[in-house]
């Protein structure tokens, strides 16, 4: 059987089963279940986002890897994007744990999810896994990384910051690939708007149900990826066009900054 | 042994169809392989298996062969592979690959060379030269994740020895003459 083909329920929504992890890793199901810490750049707290980091990462490698798996009769230009996907989520998994044993952490030392993974995989076409991992949650990590390396950079950590200033380049790669191909296999094949727009749909509810408030802040972590900010020139490096990120925009709630905001 | 046009294209696509089936087989096992360390190996191999590929696929459009034209090995060659991509633990996959696969395809390739010719036939020769190059490397990470995960995984030495065995008694494995009909040539 398939690895996107095994399921697990979470709070009544129907997910794919997690990836294979070793037994030192603890898989969260719940935002709830993740390490939360008062000072968010204190020591624990930054090894928690490199060790959280890594693990997204190995996701993308497997979500990559399952889309070449899963999908054998797609376009041999978009299979060796895939390919070349996995090549740069390697790398980013290395990086981040050599960084990671660098200021004394370990595999395991956090808890880990797999919300990318199990959201992703429940999509029966390439079209719809390339809107919801490399459209949705990489291009949101794009958002991330752009305000994550200053932070970095402001407490010192140069090494770090330099780490992601590359991932984030790969990340525009692998963002602007799936925007072209999306809009290609749609043209081909009108019928896959509606998958994508379904998977869109599923991911909202699944979100919902996974993402809980959390205790310091009483937001989810959705509410708190808004308030960091959209990562526009890097957005449009990834070739999303005007209409798209003013949309975006409008749904972070910073429709005045666009200029059908303005008119408003 | 000289080969012949035609029959240059059918290696080539034989060993496009194995590339393929090497950059599925890593594929399918990243997620179901525990260890991170060989998830990102198996992950960096990925794009090179894809790429060795592209380059052989390329090139069976120049022996006036279709692009990307692919063909599947003879089934006793097949079958091993089949066999190979089955393993379920983590170091069986490892020696499949990185013992079995990789070796019994660099003497294939290496077979190749020896029989076509290094100046008619050299931007073959230069893809294949990459290929074996790239393959010493992967090898050589290979061994550096293998030193790494020494204490974790349990390699069985035997095992490897056998299927090594089981590859190499394999002689022919390319398919002449029986593939789809080469494009260009039906229009000559």
């Amino acid at each position: 059987m398939s690895a996107s083909a095994k399921r697990k329920t979470v709070q009544g929504i129907t997910l794919c089963a997690d990836p294979a992890r070793e037994r030192c890793f603890r898989v969260a199901q719940l935002d709830s279940e993740m390490q939360k810490f008062e000072n968010a750049m204190s020591e624990d707290a930054r090894r928690e986002r490199l060790h959280r980091h890594m693990n997204n990462e190995t996701g993308a490698l497997e979500i990559a890897a399952q889309c070449l798996a899963d999908f054998p009769e797609s376009p041999w230009e978009l299979r060796m994007q895939l390919a070349r996907q996995a090549f740069d989520e390697s790398r980013h998994v290395h990086a981040l744990h050599q960084r990671l044993r660098q200021l004394g952490g370990y595999k395991g030392e956090f808890p880990i999810g797999n919300f990318e993974w199990a959201v992703t995989n429940m999509c029966d076409t390439l079209a719809a896994r390339l809107a919801i991992q490399n459209r949705t949650f990489e291009a949101g990590q794009m958002d991330l990384l752009g305000t994550l390396r200053q932070i970095w950079r402001s407490v010192g950590d140069e090494r770090t910051a330099e780490v992601l200033e590359h991932i984030l380049a790969d990340e525009i790669n692998h963002v602007r690939f799936a925007n072209q191909w999306i809009r290609k296999l749609v043209q081909a094949d009108r019928r896959l708007l509606l998958k994508v727009a379904c998977a869109v749909r599923f991911l909202a509810d699944a979100n919902s149900a996974i993402s809980e408030p959390t205790a310091n802040s009483g937001e989810t972590s959705a509410q708190q990826h808004k308030k960091i900010g959209i990562n526009v020139e890097d957005r449009r490096h990834a070739d999303f066009n005007d209409d798209e990120i003013n949309e975006i925009l409008r749904q972070a709630g910073m429709s005045s900054l666009t200029g059908a905001g303005a008119q408003a | 042994m000289g080969l012949i046009l035609r029959e240059k294209a059918e290696y080539l696509a034989t060993f496009r169809w194995l590339e393929v089936f090497l950059m599925e087989t890593l594929a399918r096992w990243v997620p179901t392989t525990p260890e991170m360390e060989v998830k990102v190996l198996m992950g960096r191999h990925i794009w090179d298996a894809a790429q060795h590929a592209d380059a052989l696929g390329k090139r069976t459009f120049e022996l006036r062969a279709p692009l990307h034209y692919t063909l599947a090995p003879l089934p006793p060659h097949l079958n091993t592979m089949n066999e190979l991509a089955s393993v379920e633990d983590t170091a069986g996959r490892f020696q499949a690959v990185y013992d079995v696969i990789l070796p019994g395809l660099a003497a294939r390739y290496q077979q190749y060379l020896q029989n076509s010719d290094s100046l008619l036939d050299e931007p073959s020769f230069r893809v294949i030269e990459g290929i074996l190059n790239d393959y010493a490397r992967m090898r050589k990470e290979s061994d550096e994740v293998r030193a790494e995960l020494v204490e974790t995984l349990v390699f069985d030495p035997g095992r490897a020895e056998r299927w090594s065995r089981q590859e190499n008694e394999i002689s022919e494995f390319v398919l002449h003459g029986g593939g789809s009909t080469l494009a260009r040539e039906a229009t000559v």
